[in-house]
Parts: structure tokens; C-alpha cells; sequence
């Protein structure tokens, strides 16, 4: 079955359910994704109405993790008294994944949580086609066949599918929630573990300590503290960011080199056995940086020690938040 | 003749030139985003690019930079002022709707006279524009809704059309007909590349295909800040600043002491700031009269449609449709103007200023 077919039929499921969820009243919103207003992009829909289902879709662009809407929840998913509304959401397996955590780490309460699931068939990487394409404007993005066509005024580009998603997405085997009937509808797995290769870090890692120095040294170049890429990870829900720490100021937030390269890694160590490698923060970076191989070299570190994997389930807590007696503790002297 | 031709392959020759007495600034390729940086090799100059991503107020107001420097002792403290100020700039390559975007910085800068930011206003002064008119624009580009035009002359002082092979170069001010001048290699255009030159800017015009009714929107914004359609506008919103940093006319900036007290000495910078941030209005007591992003994304449409009208009697937006395009979750500028240009009038209600 091609892409461009899966995505149809996801996207009608996904409208059947959400009108289920809304017409059987178990859910007052819908959140999910709507067609974007430029190409390689999609917009987050609130539906409140049976009738705008259909504004709901599914295509390979919807790169944000909606999660993200949940912790802190914004105000149009709540009441007039600021009480939580009843939320369906529109989950990928990596969006389940963020709920989970968010769950297991009592931001969000699942009771009022109804999971629309599906098969995700992955998400394109937005700069890696940006960056082919250049200096010329892209009209439209499409996916015909197993192929994303690029279109602009005068032109037209083929990209084959499998080649320009998402790294991550390559290696995913969390494609839909993680989750049970009575918590999902549609599709959905139950899940203990999964074994992940980490196959998308081999290059990465197989760098000295220089080179990755160099490296992420060099990608850094461009950043401008915008903090889409902390914006847009869901599990990233501090009152106050460690960065923006002011009274006293914790951290410099200069553009200078020492500055951006703190609050990256940071960050990324934040979402040691957390980050649910839904690969939103590289997805929405304005300048294109793509970091995830921090945030994934770090999870592989614990799925070795705690034999964990983020977001399986809504119960265990994050190695780095707990505490067990016979935790394993030698790895703080050695080098990895 | 005031028209001179400069040949494609001369570009590297008009660097070589002017390099020593200007810090020249281009558009160059940094890691796949075109960005404003002074150049070191000619040859790293991008002229056929849509717009920058940066844009190049990061010249004239960086990121990043030094108001000044102190050292400390028991007693006293020793400022001293920026001594780079007389150094000239020349930003090459600009398009229109950044060069306009400066004209809206001298209001800022300068407060109606009241008070003048010494350390931009003389940056600016010392500055040449050669800029360049925009062949295609993009889609999302809407500056003739605004004020501006793709092939509009006025804020430069050198202006730029690419013929094909070579640039018409036209003398705007005194100081770019006098910097023209200079350039006595500079061949004469003939009848024939000006006319070729206003056609060009013609056919730009009509691929600007975006058309807001910007009067409208001023307009009902004077009565619709408690209007539920922000709730809308602000749904997708992750509350990132891209959008504000990537804006031409967007200039808050933040004011850090940075104190080294091992060497008792220190600096004072600005760094960009965003009213995007939770933490922009953040008082002492911890009260935050923005503290959700429904007001915050009201606040960035209010400051450049009815804030900057109100106070200066100008746009505070260029059209450039940077915010458009670089906005990861699509909160598309285009169509929360569309919104609130569909707000039913409601009386009695004034906006704050």
C-alpha cells in the first residue's frame, strides 16, 4: 500500500473517530493536525464541533507533537473556570509515548485523555528537502505514490518517501500508541518493551571526542535562542526554564558559542530517558538544526543501565526521577 | 549618464574596493539559511536568494552586543564606551522590505526625540545600503499591502536589478550617487537595460499575489482586544520567539550585566528578547500581566498593526512574510489577519496602548 493511500485512510479513521468521541460525548475537544497554509508545513486544530471533523487530517508533515498542548495545559483546552476540558487527541505513536510521560510524571490527568490511534507511516524531514531545494520557492508539497513531489513555479522535484523522513522515524517501532482499548480508540499496542538498535546514532557515536565536539560545535552555528526546539518538545514543561532563570541568572543567554552549547546539552540531559524521539525539536527549528542524536545517545545510555524505554506505559516513572536501592551506580566514574 | 551597469563577474572587483573602507556585509549560504555576514570572500556572496532567513537587522542591531565595558575597584568604577562607532558599514545586497524595515528603527531608537540610542542611530548613520529589487518574490510576501514594493528604491542608497547578467545600478541619495561616482569602472546602462529593468520590476509586482486589507484590520484592532477570536489566533501558537526574531522590525532587547569578579571587570550587553517569552513582563512581585500566549500572541499583532500606528503613524510590519513561512506551527500571519479583519465591530471598547 502506498503512502499516499495510508495517509487517506488514516485520516478517515481518524475523522470517524474523533466524530465518534464527540457525537457519544466522551470528549468535549478534539485536538489534532489541519492542512497547513505553506508547503512542508500542518496547522494544530482545536475541534469543538461534530461538524469540523473533517478539517482534521493526516499527512506526513505533522511534525508536532501535540503532547505538547497538554503540559501545561493551554487555556482553550480548559473550562471557564480553568478546569480541564475532556481531550480527545489525535496520536501517533510518539504523541502517546509524550502523554505517557507526561502521565507517569503527573502532569496530565489520563481520565480525561481519549487517544485517537493509528499506524503512523512516518514524518518527511522537513530541512533535509529545504536545504536540497535552495534558493527557489516551493509551491506545493505532495505525496503521490511512495513519492513526495516538490512543486514550484516553474519546476518540479521528486523525492523518494523512504529517503527524506525523519532518521528517527526510521527507526521507530512505537508507530502507534502504547496504550489500551479503553484509553485509545482506533489503533493501538500493548507494549513491555521494544528493541531498539539506536542504529540512527552509529555514525555519531563512532566519532572521537573531538569530532563530536567539532560537530555539534559546527551545527550550533546558526542558532538563535529562538527555543522552538524547548517549545516544542512535549515532555519540556518547567513553570521556569533553567535558561530563563533570572533572579539570580543561571546561565548566559548570549549567542556567544559556550552559551548555546550549554543550554543545548542541558536540555538534552533533561530528557535523559524521557525524550520520546518524536523528533519535533529538529522538525520545527527554524535554521534547521537537528540535535536528536544528544537526546538519543542519551536514551540508548539508559535502556542499557535501566533496561528502560520512555513512554511504554503510564505507570513507570523515568530512571532519572526514581531512586532504586539497587540501582546501578559505577557508570558515574566512567566515560560513555 | 546616472545609470551604470555592474557586470555579474564584477562583484568580487566592488568587494575588493570598497572592503577596506566598509565593513561590507552580504548575504552569504551559513549551514543551508541565508544570513547577513561581513564578507571575507567575495565569492561566498549570494545575490539570487529569496529573502534571508536572518534578517539583516542583525548588522546594524546583533543578537548580541556591548553598550559598554567597566572595570571596578574599592572605589570606583570605570565605564568605557564602544570605540567602534565611526566604523562604516555597507549592506549589500538588502531587499526593499529590509531596508525599510531601518526607517522603522529610527523611531524606535530615536523615541520621538525624546531620548536617542547613540550606539544604533550612529551605527545607521555610518551606514550605505545597496539593495536590490526582488525578481520573485514569494508567495507569502505581501509588502504592497503595506507600503512597500518589491522593486521600491526609497530606503536605499544604492539600488540593484538584476538584468540577467549584470546589475543596473541606480544612485538613490547623495551619498550613493557620490559612492557611484567612486566606481569610475562602472559602465553606462543603455535605453534598453533601463527599460528591461521596469519591466522587471513590473511582472515582480503582480507575482505579489498576497493582498491584505491592512486599514480594515487597524481598525477593528481599536476595539477588539477582549475579542474571543485570540483564543483562535493563539491555538497553534508553541510560544517559541522565532517568529519575533526572524522579524525585521521586531527590536525588544534584553539588558544583562555580565560581572567577572575575579578580574573585577564587567560588561553591559543587550541581547534580543521576544514578547513571545513568559518571562518579557515579568515583574518583581511576580505578577505577569501577559502570562498566557493568548496574550502574548495578541501582543505581537498589536504592537505592529495598532501600536506602531498609534504611536509613530506608520506599519510596524514590512511584508516580508518572514514570520509566515518560519512559524513551525504554521500560525499563519495571513490568516489571523483575515480573522480579525471578519471581527464584527463592537462599541465602547478603546485599545490599550
Amino acid at each position: 500500500m502506498g503512502i499516499e493511500t495510508s495517509n487517506k485512510e488514516i485520516t478517515n479513521s481518524i475523522r470517524e473517530n474523533a466524530k465518534k468521541l464527540l457525537s457519544e460525548d466522551q470528549v468535549d475537544v478534539i485536538i489534532g493536525y489541519s492542512q497547513g497554509t505553506v508547503p512542508l508545513s500542518s496547522t494544530p486544530i482545536i475541534i469543538r464541533k461534530e461538524e469540523d471533523v473533517d478539517k482534521l487530517i493526516w499527512n506526513n508533515l505533522c511534525y508536532i507533537n501535540l503532547a505538547r498542548y497538554l503540559a501545561p495545559l493551554m487555556p482553550q483546552l480548559c473550562d471557564s473556570e480553568r478546569k480541564p476540558l475532556r481531550i480527545g487527541i489525535v496520536a501517533k505513536g510518539c504523541v502517546a509515548r509524550a502523554v505517557n510521560v507526561l502521565a507517569a510524571e503527573k502532569q496530565v490527568d489520563l481520565n480525561k485523555i481519549k487517544m485517537i490511534g493509528f499506524n503512523c507511516n512516518g514524518i518527511i524531514n522537513r530541512s533535509k528537502i529545504d536545504q536540497e531545494i535552495g534558493e527557489k520557492e516551493m509551491l506545493d508539497v505532495a505525496i503521490s505514490g511512495d513519492d513526495i513531489i516538490v512543486k514550484g513555479r516553474d519546476w518540479e522535484k521528486k523525492f523518494p518517501y523512504n529517503q527524506y523522513i525523519n532518521e528517527l522515524c526510521k527507526v521507530c517501532q512505537v508507530k502507534m500508541p502504547s496504550a489500551t482499548e479503553t484509553s485509545c480508540v482506533g489503533e493501538c499496542q500493548e507494549l513491555d518493551s521494544i528493541h531498539d538498535e539506536f542504529s540512527d546514532i552509529t555514525d555519531f557515536e563512532s566519532k572521537s571526542a573531538d569530532e563530536k565536539w567539532a560537530y555539534i560545535k559546527d551545527l550550533l552555528q546558526v542558532c538563535t535562542l529562538c527555543y522552538s526546539c524547548r517549545q516544542a518538545c512535549p515532555v519540556c514543561y518547567c513553570n521556569l526554564c533553567f535558561v530563563d532563570q533570572n533572579k539570580p541568572i543561571w546561565f548566559g543567554k548570549t549567542t556567544e558559542y559556550q552559551d548555546i552549547f550549554t543550554f543545548h546539552l542541558v536540555r538534552a540531559q533533561h530528557l535523559a530517558g524521557r525524550c520520546v524521539a518524536c523528533g519535533a525539536c529538529s522538525s520545527v527549528c527554524p535554521v534547521g538544526i537537528d540535535l536528536n542524536f544528544i537526546t538519543r545517545k542519551l536514551e540508548k545510555i539508559v535502556k542499557n543501565r535501566f533496561d528502560y524505554t520512555s513512554g511504554l506505559n503510564a505507570e513507570t516513572v523515568p530512571p532519572m526521577m526514581d531512586f532504586k536501592m539497587n540501582d546501578a551506580q559505577e557508570f558515574m566514574l566512567e566515560e560513555d | 549618464m546616472d545609470q551604470k551597469i555592474l557586470k555579474k563577474n564584477q562583484i568580487g572587483k566592488l568587494y575588493k574596493e570598497l572592503s577596506g573602507e566598509y565593513s561590507f556585509f552580504a548575504p552569504i549560504n551559513k549551514k543551508g539559511n541565508i544570513v547577513f555576514e561581513k564578507i571575507e570572500n567575495a565569492e561566498d556572496i549570494i545575490l539570487d536568494y529569496l529573502n534571508s532567513k536572518i534578517p539583516p537587522k542583525s548588522v546594524l542591531f546583533p543578537q548580541e552586543e556591548v553598550l559598554f565595558e567597566y572595570t571596578l575597584d574599592d572605589k570606583d568604577i570605570e565605564i568605557t564606551d564602544r570605540q567602534d562607532l565611526e566604523q562604516k558599514y555597507l549592506i549589500f545586497g538588502i531587499r526593499p522590505c529590509d531596508a525599510y524595515s531601518f526607517e522603522l528603527f529610527a523611531n524606535f531608537f530615536s523615541f520621538h526625540g525624546d531620548w536617542k540610542d547613540e550606539i544604533y542611530l550612529k551605527k545607521k548613520e555610518n551606514t550605505t545600503l545597496i539593495g536590490i529589487g526582488c525578481n520573485t518574490p514569494r508567495t507569502t510576501c505581501f509588502c504592497t499591502s503595506v507600503g512597500g514594493n518589491p522593486f521600491n528604491k526609497e530606503n536605499m542608497d544604492i539600488f540593484l536589478s538584476d538584468l540577467g547578467d549584470s546589475y543596473l545600478v541606480e544612485g538613490i541619495t547623495d551619498k550613493g550617487k557620490a559612492l557611484i561616482k567612486k566606481l569610475s569602472w562602472l559602465s553606462d546602462a543603455t535605453k534598453n537595460d533601463v527599460k528591461k529593468a521596469e519591466e522587471l520590476a513590473k511582472k515582480a509586482e503582480e507575482l505579489i499575489t498576497t493582498k491584505i486589507d491592512v486599514d480594515k484590520v487597524v481598525e477593528n484592532l481599536s476595539t477588539c482586544f477582549e475579542d474571543p477570536v485570540w483564543d483562535e489566533i493563539s491555538e497553534a501558537c508553541i510560544g517559541c520567539g522565532s517568529c519575533a526574531y526572524l522579524c525585521p522590525t521586531c527590536t525588544c532587547f534584553d539588558v544583562i550585566d555580565e560581572t567577572d569578579h575575579y578580574n573585577n571587570r564587567g560588561r553591559r550587553i543587550r541581547i534580543w528578547d521576544t514578547c513571545q517569552s513568559c518571562l518579557y513582563t515579568m515583574e518583581t512581585s511576580g505578577h505577569n500581566p501577559r502570562d498566557t500566549k493568548i496574550q502574548r500572541c495578541r501582543n505581537r499583532i498589536m504592537h505592529k498593526f495598532s501600536y506602531y500606528p498609534t504611536n509613530y503613524d506608520l506599519l510596524g510590519c514590512v511584508g516580508c512574510g518572514r514570520c509566515i513561512y518560519v512559524c513551525p506551527a504554521n500560525n499563519d500571519l495571513r490568516v489571523i489577519l483575515d480573522k480579525i479583519k471578519k471581527i464584527e465591530k463592537k462599541e465602547g471598547e478603546k485599545v490599550v496602548a
